[in-house]
Order: C-alpha cells, then sequence, then structure tokens
C-alpha cells in the first residue's frame, strides 16, 4: 500500500482546501450539548470536527442512504402527468475518519445496491465519494468487529486508512480512487519517510482487536449454513423477550438498508414519491393486505434480523451484513445485545454444515 | 438472597405466577428479566440503574412473552401508574396480575453509566418524586432509600421553552424533529401506546406524512403526544429509547402540567380514578368548542 504522511496542520489545509472546492467535507463531530456523543456531519473546518470523537450515534450509510430522498416529483394535469427526476450525479464529497466497522458497512452495502440493478442514488454518492477511514482505538466492550470478518486496522471499504502518527498521521491508499486522492494533494501528504504503514495500522489497532476477540469469538465457519437449517431450533424462543420491537437497532445499523417508497402530497395536485428507511422490527414491516401477517410475533421479527444479517445475506451476497459496530447493543433501551445473542446462538446451532462448506460464512 | 428474589422464587415455585418481570444484570448494565423458573430468581436486581418501565411488557400485543397462568411484574412508583393505566382502559387484568412494588430513591438516565445518583445522572422524572413506595401493590419489598438528588435540569428546560415566542419554539422543534427517523422506538416502549393499529400505520387514509420530514415528524409527535394527553405516566421511557436523543419528555411533563391545570387531574397508580380523555363530565369548560 503506498503511504504517505499528513501532518494535522496539513490535514487542516486540505479540508479548507477541499471545501473551497467545493468538495463536501463529512467527518465525526462532537455534540455540543453533550460532547460524550458524536454524528458524521458537514464541516467547513477541521477544527470543527474531532477525529478521536466517540464513535457516532449514527452509522455512516446516511452519506449514502439518507433516512428519506425524494426519487421523484409529479404534478397533475388536467389529462397528464408530469414527472421530474432528481439528479443521480452528485458533488464531490470526502468522508474524513470514517471508522472501520462503518467503512465496510458501505462495502458491504455496494453488494445489494448493485445486485439486480444498479441502485443510481447510492452508486452516484459512492462515485462522487472519497472516503477516508481512520484506524480505531476501540469504542466500549460492544464492540465485536473481530467476530465478523473486520478489524480496527480494516480497510474494507475505504479508500484511504489513517493511522495516528506523531504529529499527523500516516495515510495508506487502499484503493486506486485513495492513491488518486494522495496524488491529487502532493503538498498535503508528504513522504513517509520510510515509515511501513502496514504495520503501524496493525500495531495501531492491536489493543482493541484484543477487546474485541475477547468480547466474542470470529463467528465459526458455517454459522450461516447452521442458521438457515435451525429455523424453528428451539432457541429462538427466548432470544426477544426484553425486544419492544421499535426499530431504533435498525436505524443506527451500518448495515439495515431496507426502505419503503410512498407517494406524499405536497398539495392536491402534486408532491415527491420519497424512500424512506423502514425498520424490519415493526409488525406492520411484513402485514399482508389481508391482515395476515408472516411474522406475527417479536421472536419472529428478531430472528429474521439476525438470519437476514448472518445467513440470509451471506448466502446471497458472499458477505456478513453486519460490521461488529455494536451500535444496536448501545441503543436498545431494552438491553437486547447481539453479540451475548450471537454467543448463544453458536452455542445453540454451533457450526452444522461446516464441514462440507467449510467457509468463514 | 434479597427479599425481591426470594418473593419471587416463591410466587414460581408455588405457581401463583408462571412469569416474573424485574430487571437482571446484563452486558451494558441492568435491564429487563424474564423468570419462569423458581431457581433463576437470583438474577433479580433491583437498584438506581433499573430505569425501565416493565409495564410495557404487560399489554397484550406482546404476545411472545411466555405467559401462563398469572405474571408478576416488578415496578417502581412510576411505573405503578403505567400498570394502573392498563387496568383502567381495559388492555389487562388487575386480577391477572400481581403487582411487586419495590421502594425507590431514583433511577439514573442511563443504565450503562453507573448507579451512582447524582444532579447530572438522575432521571428527570425523580427529583421531588412523591411515589416511592407503589402503596397499591400486592407486595411491597426493600427499605426506602434516601430521596433522589434535585435537579432543575427538567424545570430549567421547560421554563425556557415556555419563555420562547411561538417562532423560537417551533425553531427549536424543528431542530429536534429534523432529527427523526420515524422508527416509532418512542410508540414502541410506551406502555400507553395500546392502539392495535396505530393512526401513524394508516394508509388510507393517510393521516401524516411517513416519511422522516420534519413536517410528517412534527405530525406524527403532535399525534402521539397528545394521544397521552391525561394518560401519560411520565415514566419517560419515549425519551430514553429515541435513537435521534429528541427531547420528548418536555412534551409530555407540559402536557402533564396542562392537564392537571386545567383539569386538574394527574397521573395516579388508582386505576379507579378515571382520566379525562376517557371520562365524561357535564362541567368541563368546553370553551374551546365552537
Amino acid at each position: 500500500m503506498i503511504t504517505r504522511f499528513v501532518s494535522d496542520a496539513d490535514l487542516a489545509a486540505l479540508t479548507a482546501e477541499l471545501v473551497a472546492a467545493g468538495t463536501r467535507v463529512i467527518a465525526p463531530v462532537r455534540d455540543p450539548a453533550d460532547p460524550a456523543r458524536a454524528d458524521y456531519r458537514p464541516v467547513a473546518r477541521l477544527e470543527e470536527a474531532d477525529l478521536s470523537a466517540p464513535l457516532p450515534r449514527r452509522s455512516l450509510k446516511e452519506a449514502f442512504l439518507p433516512a428519506t430522498e425524494v426519487l421523484l416529483r409529479y404534478r397533475q394535469h388536467k389529462q397528464t402527468v408530469e414527472l421530474a427526476e432528481v439528479p443521480t450525479a452528485f458533488p464531490p464529497a470526502v468522508i474524513l475518519g470514517a471508522r472501520p466497522c462503518d467503512a465496510a458497512g458501505v462495502e458491504v452495502l455496494d453488494r445489494v445496491m448493485g445486485w439486480d440493478l444498479q441502485d443510481e442514488l447510492w452508486f452516484g454518492r459512492r462515485a462522487a465519494t472519497t472516503l477516508v477511514a481512520r484506524a480505531c482505538p476501540g469504542e466500549d466492550a460492544s464492540c465485536f468487529c473481530t467476530a465478523v470478518g473486520g478489524g480496527p486496522e480494516g480497510t474494507r471499504g475505504a479508500d484511504v486508512v489513517l493511522v495516528p502518527a506523531d504529529g499527523g498521521h500516516l495515510a495508506l491508499a487502499a484503493t486506486a480512487k485513495g492513491e488518486a486522492f494522495l496524488a491529487a494533494h502532493p503538498a498535503r501528504f508528504a513522504d513517509a519517510g520510510g515509515r511501513d504503514g502496514a504495520a503501524a495500522l496493525a500495531a495501531f489497532g492491536a489493543p482493541a482487536r484484543a477487546r474485541a476477540e475477547q468480547a466474542l469469538p470470529a463467528l465459526p465457519a458455517g454459522f450461516g449454513q447452521a442458521l438457515a437449517g435451525a429455523f424453528d431450533h428451539a432457541a429462538w424462543k427466548g432470544i426477544a423477550l426484553r425486544c419492544h420491537g421499535c426499530g431504533a437497532c435498525t436505524a443506527v445499523c451500518p448495515t439495515c438498508h431496507c426502505f419503503d417508497i410512498v407517494d406524499e402530497h405536497d398539495g392536491h395536485d402534486h408532491g415527491a414519491r420519497r424512500r424512506s428507511w423502514d425498520f424490519c422490527q415493526t409488525a406492520k414491516f411484513t402485514l399482508h393486505a389481508s391482515g395476515h401477517n408472516p411474522r406475527p410475533t417479536q421472536t419472529e421479527r428478531y430472528r429474521q434480523r439476525v438470519m437476514h444479517k448472518f445467513s440470509i445475506y451471506p448466502a446471497r451476497f458472499d458477505a456478513v451484513l453486519c460490521t461488529g459496530c455494536g451500535r444496536c447493543s448501545r441503543t436498545c433501551s431494552a438491553g437486547m445485545d447481539l453479540p451475548e445473542i450471537l454467543g448463544q446462538l453458536v452455542a445453540a446451532v454451533g457450526r452444522a454444515g461446516a464441514d462440507e462448506r467449510g467457509d468463514a460464512r | 438472597m434479597t427479599a425481591l428474589q426470594e418473593l419471587a422464587g416463591q410466587l414460581l415455585s408455588e405457581g401463583a405466577v408462571g412469569l416474573v418481570i424485574g430487571w437482571e444484570e446484563g452486558p451494558r448494565g441492568a435491564r429487563p428479566a424474564f423468570v419462569t423458573r423458581p431457581e433463576d430468581a437470583g438474577r433479580l436486581i433491583f437498584d438506581p440503574r433499573c430505569v425501565h418501565n416493565l409495564a410495557a411488557y404487560l399489554h397484550p400485543r406482546r404476545r411472545h412473552l411466555p405467559r401462563s397462568g398469572r405474571t408478576a411484574v416488578v415496578v417502581k412508583g412510576c411505573d405503578a401508574r403505567s400498570v394502573a393505566g392498563l387496568v383502567r382502559e381495559c388492555q389487562v387484568k388487575r386480577e391477572d396480575l400481581v403487582v411487586i412494588g419495590v421502594r425507590c430513591g431514583g433511577v439514573v438516565r442511563d443504565p450503562a453509566r453507573g448507579a451512582g445518583l447524582t444532579a447530572e445522572s438522575v432521571s428527570d422524572r425523580c427529583p421531588g418524586c412523591e411515589a416511592r413506595e407503589p402503596g397499591r401493590a400486592d407486595h411491597l419489598v426493600g427499605e426506602l432509600p434516601p430521596a433522589p438528588p434535585a435537579s432543575t435540569r427538567r424545570a430549567d428546560a421547560l421554563a425556557a421553552l415556555r419563555r420562547m415566542s411561538p417562532a423560537e419554539r417551533a425553531a427549536f422543534w424543528d431542530g429536534h424533529l429534523s432529527r427523526c427517523i420515524r422508527c416509532y422506538a418512542c410508540r414502541e416502549v410506551c406502555p400507553n401506546c395500546s392502539c392495535v393499529t396505530c393512526r401513524a400505520d394508516v394508509a388510507r387514509p393517510q393521516w401524516i406524512d411517513p416519511s422522516p420530514t420534519v413536517r410528517g415528524n412534527t405530525a406524527w409527535q403532535m399525534m402521539r403526544v397528545l394521544h397521552q394527553a391525561g394518560r401519560c405516566a411520565d415514566c419517560l421511557e419515549c425519551e430514553r429509547a429515541c435513537p435521534a436523543d429528541i427531547p420528548l419528555g418536555l412534551l409530555g411533563k407540559h402536557l402533564l402540567d396542562s392537564v392537571a391545570e386545567r383539569f386538574d387531574h394527574r397521573p395516579t397508580d388508582d386505576p379507579g380514578v378515571a382520566a379525562p380523555l376517557g371520562a365524561y363530565r357535564t362541567d368541563d369548560e368546553e370553551e374551546f368548542i365552537l
């Protein structure tokens, strides 16, 4: 990997240059009302951001899949309906200081967004955005990125990864886009003086990796197949007792991506077709027009959430739909804890089928 | 073994109840617990991290709980008002419940941040609490701890809100409600939200915009809060559950104060006291009806 060095002053200067050139820069910003919390927000200057801020409350997915967005606008005339599509090309953006679990989530979602048709809005934003992640010092005991194949030193989904170094950061290009980004700003990304970026990255992530590995061991090979064969296992029965069926965990999740599309009137003859996040944990999500609900209680709804993430999506897209960020555990008002539940499921259904398939999904 | 654990174990082993809903130690602090076997009663705890209002689990829509026979629920004094609400509104029969009251010295806002009660950590509903002993419970356990620490945080925030001009207040709520993502966590955790089909989920007609824009979000919260008039027990679970950190408790508290002023009604743990929204009184002022 190409490694450069960027000093704190140069990173601030780079941010200012990017913003001045019309690039949207999004970075972790502490909440002024509660500095123990942070969000990914557009910034005008690097001083507004804090690259060492706590894990942002909401994930990075909304930089590419906003909570709500207009797909088209319509106006009814007497005989016709006039449609106005929204642009699918976006101004350039740089995400500065994403957590590796958030960057990985974006790559996980590329797979479903580009599956049978290319989601123009998702990939429009993806094409316009350079994703600069920052090696992770770990957040707290709810982190389990290493159990799902990630890590605090992970580069998945990132174009560039920053590693804290004396007076600034080492910048490692993880993709061709990242290489181009470093090359486009030669005055800011200086020679790394022979320092080994990959070794620095691994060393910086090691303590957080050790803690995450302790929180939950890597999911066993064949876990997804084992789950698929355990749809009616007794282990599901008690799994969601405390779950209220609110959508908070899915809202903050970097990989939950279900959406609903509705037409909303702004007046008697015009309005907009919007797509907005939807939440599989509510009863309405699968309610049929007939009144039948194939997932009648929270047991089935929570099972679906686990199945989709750890069995269905891996079987279809060759990636676990979870990056181990732990936001679901931190957000849940009822104390549902996904790593704990995964541990229980591993114990209950284990690795059936692992020998035949032998893969890590 | 604490008195709470002993009582729960006894109720289960005698077959008086099939399920005890209380609190236990979880990976991120106290959390709701569901105990069906007497030998598991030792899991039950009560301390200032037990902020959760467990009455929400009594609602009949929680059909995934292992109910057999009567259900015991552990309540603080504030939670007892929610149990009474469910009984008052015929969502649950009092005789199907065994209510275990715990004497309470206040709870924290975030159970993951430790049990220490300070003016900063204490839940907004606790300072000045007059319901620290749930008197109508079937069993009352524990010693009465010292009163919760005083805090004027909520009173100050409400006073500031009431001093604002309507335009300023609208801007305040627009700012907060622009973050709402319509996950409906506020609704799902609420023991009072008992509609089989919420108006927000009705598509024909579409009463409110379902997408998370300020317009739809404002309509949603106005509808949710007004449906709570005189019913809200001020447990603040809506505010705690909100992943967008919207200060929903301010809406609830203002409404609570309005109902107290206009109808001389305060939330009570007595299911026999009718709430204004569910009562007909000929001396209602009704001056707002044209």
